[in-house]
Formats: C-alpha cells, structure tokens, sequence
C-alpha cells in the first residue's frame, strides 16, 4: 500500500516538474518565434553565428563525451590539450610554413591539411599518454582521486601551454575569407563559416561511423555500457580506453585548428572553452555523441541571441544563462537532452 | 568430439589450491578443481561461498594471490581477460551483464569479438536463435528493455558466440520461471552434447546435480565435499544444505 502510495506520488511531483519543464520550453520558443517575426534578417544571421559557434563547442564537446562515457571520468585536461593544440598550429602555420593572408588558396589548405597531419598524431600520442600516466594508475581508485588528478593535469597542461606561449593572444591571418558563400536576401553566411561546417560535419560522421559499426567502435561502446562485460567478452579495456583518448586528442587537435582559423587563442582558452563544451556534453546527455553536438548548437546559440538580439540581458550574462540552462535541464532532465535513463545508470 | 592440446586424456580445467583476496577478505582459500574435456561439472554451494568468484578467477577479472590455473595444459593465472577469452574459455556472469543499450543482435556479436573466423559468424548466431526462438523475435530489441529471462538466453547466447573450448555459466536458471529453467538445462546439456565441457554454478542444487557428470560444493572459500554428481545428491549432508531436506 505504502509503497504503491509513495510510487504515485512519485509520479505525480515528475509529471508535475515535466509540465514546468515544458512550459518554460514553451516560453522560449514562443519567444524565439516572436524575436524572428520581429526582424528575420538579424535573427537568421545571428543564429548563424551561433551554428557556427556552436559547431567548434561541439567538436570540444565530443572529446569530453567520449572519455566520460568510457571511464565515467571528466576529463578537465581535455580543454587545455585544445587549447595547446591551437597553439602548436599556429606555430606551424605562421613560423614553419610560412602562410601568409595571400598566399595561393592551394597553399593555404595544403598547408591546413599538413597542419593537422602533424597536430592530429600528436595530439592523440599525447592524450593518450596523459591516460597512461595520470589516470590509468587509479582506475580502481575512488572516483574523486581521478577527478582531482583530472585537475591538476588541466592546470600542468595549461602551464605548458604558458611556458612555450607566454601570455600573449596567437592568431593566424584571415586565410579563408569573410566574404559570403550563401546569399539569400540579406540573410548570409561568408565563406570562412561553410569551412568551419566543411571540416566538422565530415568530422562527425566518421566519427559516429567508427563507433557505429567498427569492431574498434563497437569495443568501446561495450567498455562504456559494462566495462567488466567487455573484459569477458574478450575486449581488450585497457586499449580500448586508450583508443577513446586518441580519438578525443585527435577531435581536440582538429578543434584546435577550426578555433585558430576563427579566433585568437592563448594558453587559457581552454579553460573557459572546456567549460562550456564539457556544460554542452551534460546538457546534451553525457556519454551521448550526438547530444554533445546538440548541447554545443544550443549553447552557441542561446550565445549568439543573448549577445545578438535587442532586449536580451546581454554579453555580461551569457555566462550565467548557459549555466543557467543547464541547472534547469539538470532539474528537468537529469540524464540530459538525449540521455538515456537505463537500470545501469546513463 | 575432444578438443585441446592436452588430448582427450588430460582434463581441459586444472585449479590448484588458488587463493583470492578482495582487499582484506580472504574469498577463496585455497580451491582445487578438475574439468574433464566432455564434463558438465556443476560447482554448488551456500550464498558467499566463493563460486562467482571462482568463475572470475578462471576468467582472469580476479588474480589469484596463490595457486595455479591451468587451460587444456597451459598456465593462464595472470593472463588478461581479454587473452583467456581468446584462449577459449567464455562466461555467462552473474546478473547476465548485458550491454543493456545494444541490440540482441549487437551483444550477440560482442560474444564473438576475439574470433577471427568471421565466415561461421551467421551460422552461430543462427545457432544461437535455435537454441532460444525467442532472442530471433527480439533481435533487434535493446537488451536491457527485455524480461529477465529473455536476457539470461541472451547472456548464454553471447557466451556460445565466443565457440569456447569451456563454458563457464554462473546461476543460469537465477529468477526465471519454471518453464525457462528446463529450457536452459536442455540448452546446456546439448551444448555439451556437441562437445563443450561446462562448468556449472547453480543455486538449483537438484538440477545441477541432474545434468551434471561430478559437483563440488563449496562452503566460505573452500571446497567441503566433491565427487560423481549420482553420489552428491544421495548425500546427507547436500540434501540437509542444498536440496531443502532434513
Ligand atoms: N567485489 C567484492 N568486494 C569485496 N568482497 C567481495 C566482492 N565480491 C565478492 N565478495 C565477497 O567474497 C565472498 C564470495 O563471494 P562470491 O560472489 O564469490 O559468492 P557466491 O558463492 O557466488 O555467492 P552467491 O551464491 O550469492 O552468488 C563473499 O563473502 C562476498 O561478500
Ligand atoms: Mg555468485
């Protein structure tokens, strides 16, 4: 009796919390809609700038998803690595191959593609490293032991990245330009936009391809659902785990360079960006491919509206609206947007 | 229909005086037990008696402090889990451990993962739906989604793909209903009809000791009584313990 009693009451404060969940939903898009009506043009542009965004998030976002989803373990380093990355790039760009803002656009992704084809190997050797030597020694440890040497590898990276770089802003000439690619009215994306797409969406489908349908992929998601069934499967867990970091120092690398192309970067973006990208992977479901992008889109957005759009609170307050939102979608939805409530915990 | 190295004449599962430790508890003391190439062999004992943990020894998920694991000849105390699975031997744990978020299908070929031979890949899972028409209804249903009792033929399912050379099943009949208990004990007999040897955890001490050629029983780490599985359940002692009488 008492049980059942307490089950429905149960019920009841969830379904109840589901209806101020999406009644808040509700609102927002009532508002967007009427923000649109009020100027479309400036509404569609800003909410390109906000895709935009909101793609290079995600591709940081990933590398937080893939490792949590794996080890359970938040990988603050991650950011930093990103951000190392960026640097290491503009450093081959500017001093090693010597791109200038006119040099031959053949040069240019020649020179881009060479880039990652030393960032990329790099970046993942290194990641997967930081696995072997900081976390792996604590894999049975309790969790907090991992997440505070999680820590304390962000900040050593991050000094690393301030020893080679000092505290200077590192850019790269506008190579791709800013010219636009779509017009339609006067509503247009510049070229330098599509590119960043061009690398992203490709990105992500291989991405979700590997871990689809490859053995490789396949491995890892067994580790993630139950590491010690895989382990009687025959998966080897502790390469699997070190091929979840190559990819994800791998999607760092890229991000690193994607980032560069856009923006100035210096030892500390990756703490503000990781925080943000690891806030998008909780809000799109941690663990979730997908939903990191999707939480990456969202927060580029409501970015881009909050800072783009008349009668928003403004840039001061970004920050406390993401996190904002993601309190909110932690009340309303705690696995996130695309988690999955399981037995076993998302 | 023997495999091995060791030929028909050695048994394919040797363990001497193994010793297992969780932190400071000492949950084996000292175990010894023999599969013969061919057996059914069941291992039964009181709850925290040891048995998962035996069958986690085998599998290399607990290294024994002390002792020797030997597989169709050779020693794999301290090899990886991922290596004796390769070797051959395949578990169905306790608690089925799917992967609750794949489908039938994808834990079915997760259980294949360290074959090679691909090629027989079809026929064994075809195999598989034989034994259990129920898992082809449900191939593409996330595991963790269905009954307790479709995911225990899953669990053993997955544990066949892996075509092992042992197959170590722990508590295979645990929360399933009558009718699904007989099925499995058929499934495992005529698995080890086609030449598997099994080595058998059950809390259904009286169906075990049915289909089974020996037993051991085991009481807080240590192995109390062993022998031919006719003698075991005629014992006193089992049938007062395990088989509710007395
Ligand atoms: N992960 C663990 N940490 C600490 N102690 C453990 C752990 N797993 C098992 N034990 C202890 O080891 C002993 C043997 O456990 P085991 O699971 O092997 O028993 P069992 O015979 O399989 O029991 P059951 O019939 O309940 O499945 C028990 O006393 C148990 O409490
Ligand atoms: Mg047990």
């Amino acid at each position: 009796m008492t049980t059942a009693a307490a089950t429905l009451q149960r019920i009841r404060s969830s379904s109840l919390i589901d209806a101020i969940g999406l009644l808040i939903l509700a609102a927002f898009v009532v508002w967007l809609i009427y923000k649109f009506g009020e100027n479309p043009t400036r509404f569609l542009n800003v909410g390109i700038i906000g895709a935009t965004n909101g793609a290079i998030y995600g591709l940081v976002a990933l590398g937080y998803t893939l490792v949590y989803g794996i080890l359970q373990l938040i990988n603050f380093a991650h950011g930093d690595v990103f951000a190392l990355s960026g640097l290491v790039a503009s450093t081959l760009i500017i001093s090693v191959w010597g791109l200038e803002a006119d040099t031959n656009v053949i040069l240019v992704v020649l020179g881009l593609l060479a880039t990652l084809a030393i960032t990329v190997p790099l970046f993942a050797t290194i990641n997967a490293t930081i696995e072997r030597v900081a976390y792996k020694p604590l894999r049975r440890a309790p969790r907090l032991a991992a997440l505070i040497t999680a820590v304390g590898m962000s900040f050593i990276v991050q000094n690393v990245s301030l020893a080679l770089y000092g505290v200077d802003f590192e850019s790269v000439p506008n190579f791709i330009p800013r010219t636009s690619a779509i017009e339609i009215g006067d509503v247009a994306i510049q070229w330098n936009k599509v590119a960043i797409f061009l690398i992203v969406i490709p990105v992500l489908l291989v991405l979700t391809w590997f871990v689809r349908t490859t053995r490789q992929g396949k491995g890892m998601r067994a580790v993630a659902q139950d590491t010690e069934a895989a382990a009687m499967m025959g998966i080897d867990v502790n390469r699997t785990i070190s091929v979840t970091f190559v990819l994800a120092g791998s999607l760092a690398a890229v991000a690193g360079l994607v980032y560069l192309l856009q923006f100035n970067i210096r030892y500390d973006t990756g703490f503000e960006l990781g925080l943000i990208a690891f806030t998008a992977a909780v809000l799109g479901g941690i663990g979730n491919l997908t939903g990191a992008v999707l939480g990456a889109m969202m927060i580029g957005m409501v970015q881009a509206f909050n800072e783009g759009l008349d009668g928003t609170p403004g840039s001061d307050w970004t920050r406390s609206i993401v996190f904002g939102i993601l309190i909110a979608v932690l009340v309303f939805r705690p696995q996130g947007i695309l988690g999955e409530r399981t037995p076993e915990g998302a | 229909m023997s495999t091995g190295a060791s030929g028909p004449s050695g048994p394919v599962l040797e363990i001497a005086d193994v010793h297992v430790y969780y932190g400071a508890i000492h949950a084996l003391k000292g175990i010894s037990l023999e599969v013969g190439s061919g057996e059914i062999v069941t291992l039964i004992g009181a709850n925290g008696a040891g048995k998962s943990t035996t069958l986690r020894a085998i599998n290399g998920l607990n290294r024994p402090r002390q002792g020797s694991i030997r597989f169709q000849g050779q020693e794999i105390t301290g090899t990886p889990p991922h290596a004796i699975v390769k070797g051959g031997i395949s578990q169905s744990p306790e608690g089925r451990r799917l992967f609750p978020r794949m489908s039938v299908t994808e834990n079915l070929e997760m259980g294949a993962f360290q074959r090679d031979d691909k090629q027989n890949f079809a026929e064994d899972m075809e195999r598989v739906f034989e034994l259990f028409p129920r898992l082809k209804e449900r191939r593409m249903q996330k595991a963790g989604t269905m009954s307790g009792g479709e995911q225990q033929m899953c669990a053993i399912g997955r544990a066949l793909m892996a075509r092992p050379k042992l197959l170590l099943l722990d508590e295979p009949s645990m929360g399933l209903a009558p009718i699904f208990v007989e099925r499995i004990f058929e499934t495992i007999v005529e698995v080890n009809r086609q030449g598997t040897p099994v080595l058998l955890v059950e809390q259904n001490a009286l169906m075990a000791l049915d289909v089974a050629n020996r037993g051991y029983v085991m009481e807080t780490g240590r192995i109390a009584l062993e022998g031919p599985a006719a003698e075991l359940k005629v014992n006193e002692r089992v049938r007062a313990t395990y088989l509710g009488e007395g």
